[in-house]
């Protein structure tokens, strides 16, 4: 009898998170914005189909950093993922070598690789202490070796058709990577801020001596994460490698450092704890923005990292002075 | 007592005995890796990381992590390839830049973390894309090219018996000897095993964090003019599995990643046992693929014999002070019963 009035109130969404919803949505709001003003300089850019380009192009992002947030939840970071996206879309492409025969069980087969990869970085980290940073960085380098040497560094070419349709294809005029992309928002959203493993997460990543003598399986939540954060560089591989129909060695590299910019931008606390999944889903958005702008203006890929970079300092540093304001309101 | 044996115990001994077994084990594989040519190759080789890791240990003392180094490397190695002029005087100006571009970025990186308490991993990894960027601005693909003054001066020996690289490490090795006496030294260990114990006890925490961060950024810089030396052109992408080298080649040395224990020394060490390594690997004929993979395994066997050391220390400092607390209990029942004795 007594428990419900407890279960209601874990249901219930803390107070806490709506400053980072408002944060967030400002976030979005300047992905907007950059379009905007984009549109007033040149107004040729901006165009419907290329709004929904930035959309489709940024599915990556988004798919990608939801793991990449987790890990940093915990107080963590995956920097393995670049080599997992890779090692997915090379992994499709050789099974199922341009037919769609071969996908009802490559897929599961390839996001079950995939997933090891994120349970053997979880048990480093859990079970033998290992820092997050350095685990996940030896296995990403080991497993780049892996596969330099099954592939011996070869294009993989001709992935699934079916798999290259998804991406392409449109239902009711809304591509369906975008409607797929809603989904996957959701069901995160639902997942972190709604269940109870999801809050075990947020407890863990706070308070590690709490929540030891809370008594929640660290360990378990520890390799969980991980091992969902190499689930999503998997489906976020597959996907990159549906776009683009073929499939290289280093076709992930470029995303590993954006996941970790989408989840800061988003609010997130990079010594674990706090951030919420629709700050980080802003973040990619904001980032993809960017980096469409910046193709669009052909700036070189130097100018490219200076301004990420830039990005990621400005928002740590925003997020300094937010704090600093809050709590000298108090 | 306590102290002095977990100075004792303290992974440099074990990496420099590892580091002698290796360059023997290698030594009877290859008979010529005796030769004053293959001691100076082999130090050559060791310098870049070396000096990158000792940049990397003082960061890791004060329990902070940097990823600039690759960074710095890059933009340091770029520039000298596109800027060193053919005269002693250019590699002198050079030298200085790569000294003041380091400290620069150090500086950042200090301010950021020790005055605004931002978190070091996320803000060095931004100076780094940073810096990645720049590198790739001043040089766009891997090219230009180092003074010859530079690249056979630095490679070279020292009145025909000393390899420079050699001199450059016992000097970084006698400069920690002398820092790690100062202040400044005492204050690394203080601030990276208990900030709030270091600053009750009147040190100077973020000037500390400061320095360590600036010193860390001079380091990479050097490391970057020596690797402009060896390669004697310039490549903006330096891979990140160099930075896992920094990182393993710290580790190995015994520096606890979780601060507070460690120094240069052992890093030195744990740079010459990664070169060596490679060395055998290769004489070994094992394929690039595989040094990958080789690479990823020992760092993760690097940290865990790290954490097994730190792990015995605690271990034998429980076992002590139990066993001393335990003999004065049984002096005291001792002397309880004689008493007793005596009293009847």
């Amino acid at each position: 009898m007594k428990a419900t009035p407890a279960k209601q109130r874990i249901a219930a969404p803390p107070a806490v998170f709506t400053r980072e919803i408002t944060a967030a949505t400002i976030v979005l709001a300047a992905a907007v914005a950059l379009i905007l003003i984009m549109k007033l300089i040149f107004p040729s850019f901006g165009s419907l189909a290329q709004i929904a380009a930035i959309l489709v192009t940024s599915i990556f992002l988004v798919v990608a950093s939801c793991g990449q947030g987790l890990t940093i939840l915990l107080g963590g970071i995956d920097l393995s993922i670049g080599v997992v996206m890779s090692i997915a879309g090379m992994m499709i492409a050789g099974l199922t070598n341009g037919s769609n025969d071969n996908l009802p069980w490559a897929v599961p087969l390839v996001l079950a690789c995939c997933t090891g990869i994120g349970v053997l970085n979880g048990v480093g980290i859990a079970l033998l202490k290992i820092p997050p940073l350095l685990m996940t960085l030896a296995m990403g380098t080991t497993f780049f070796g892996v596969a330099l040497g099954a592939t011996s560094g070869s294009l993989q070419q001709r992935v699934a058709p079916a798999l290259q349709e998804v991406m392409s294809s449109h239902l009711a005029g809304i591509p369906v990577p975008v409607i797929l992309m809603a989904a996957f928002v959701v069901v995160v959203i639902v997942g972190q801020q709604r269940t109870a493993m999801g809050r075990k997460l947020y407890a863990l990543g706070s308070n590690q001596t709490a929540a030891r003598i809370a008594g929640l399986p660290i360990v378990g939540l520890t390799i969980g994460a991980y091992a969902i954060s190499a689930l999503c560089a998997a489906i976020s591989g597959l996907l990159l490698a549906g776009y683009s129909a073929s499939a290289t060695l280093d076709m992930g590299d470029p995303y590993l450092m954006p996941t970790i910019a989408a989840v800061v931008i988003g609010g997130a606390r990079v010594t674990g704890g706090r951030g919420i999944y629709w700050g980080t889903f802003a973040g990619a958005i904001f980032l993809s923005t960017v980096s469409t702008i910046i193709t669009a203006l052909s700036l070189s890929q130097g100018w490219r990292n200076i301004i990420q970079g830039g990005i990621i300092i400005s928002a740590l540093i925003i997020t300094f002075i937010q704090s600093k304001l809050s709590s000298s309101g108090n | 007592m306590i102290p002095i044996r977990i100075n004792r115990l303290n992974g440099a001994p074990l990496a420099f005995a590892l580091f002698v077994a290796m360059y023997i084990a290698y030594a009877l594989h290859m008979p010529s890796a005796l030769s004053l040519f293959s001691i100076t190759n082999l130090f050559n080789n060791t310098v870049v990381l070396a000096l990158a890791a000792v940049g990397l240990t003082f960061v890791i003392l004060i329990k902070e992590m940097d990823l600039s180094p690759v960074g710095v490397i890059a933009v340091t190695n770029v520039l000298v390839a596109t800027q060193s002029g053919s005269t002693p005087y250019g590699a002198l100006l050079c030298f200085l830049l790569c000294c003041l571009i380091g400290l620069g970025i150090g500086l950042i990186n200090g301010v950021l973390v020790a005055y605004l308490r931002l978190q070091s991993l996320a803000c060095t990894l931004s100076t780094m894309i940073i810096c990645q960027g720049v590198a790739l601005i001043i040089l766009p693909a891997p090219g230009g090219e180092v003074a010859e003054f530079i690249s056979y001066q630095l490679t070279d020996l020292i009145g025909g018996v000393f390899p420079v690289s050699a001199a450059i490490l016992v000097l970084v090795a006698a400069l920690w000897l002398f820092l790690r006496r100062t202040s400044f030294g005492i204050g690394l260990y203080a601030v990276g095993t208990d900030e709030v114990a270091a600053h009750y006890s009147g040190i100077k925490v973020n000037r500390i964090r400061l320095g360590a961060f600036a010193l860390a950024g001079i380091f990479y810089g050097l490391a970057g003019y020596m690797l402009s030396a060896q390669i004697g052109s310039g490549d903006p992408r330096v891979s990140s599995s160099f930075l896992l080298y920094v990182f393993a080649a710290v580790a190995i040395g015994g520096t606890s990643l979780s601060g507070g224990r460690g120094g240069i020394i052992g890093s030195l060490a744990g740079a010459g046992i990664l070169t060596i390594m490679q060395k055998m690997l290769f004489s070994l004929g094992v394929s690039d693929f595989y040094t990958n993979i080789f690479n990823g395994v020992i760092m993760v066997l690097a940290i865990l014999l790290g954490n097994s050391t730190a792990l015995l220390n605690k271990w034998r400092e429980h076992r002590e002070n139990f066993a001393s607390s335990s003999y004065l209990r049984g002096r005291e029942k001792q002397a309880g019963s004689k008493q007793a004795e005596a009293t009847q």
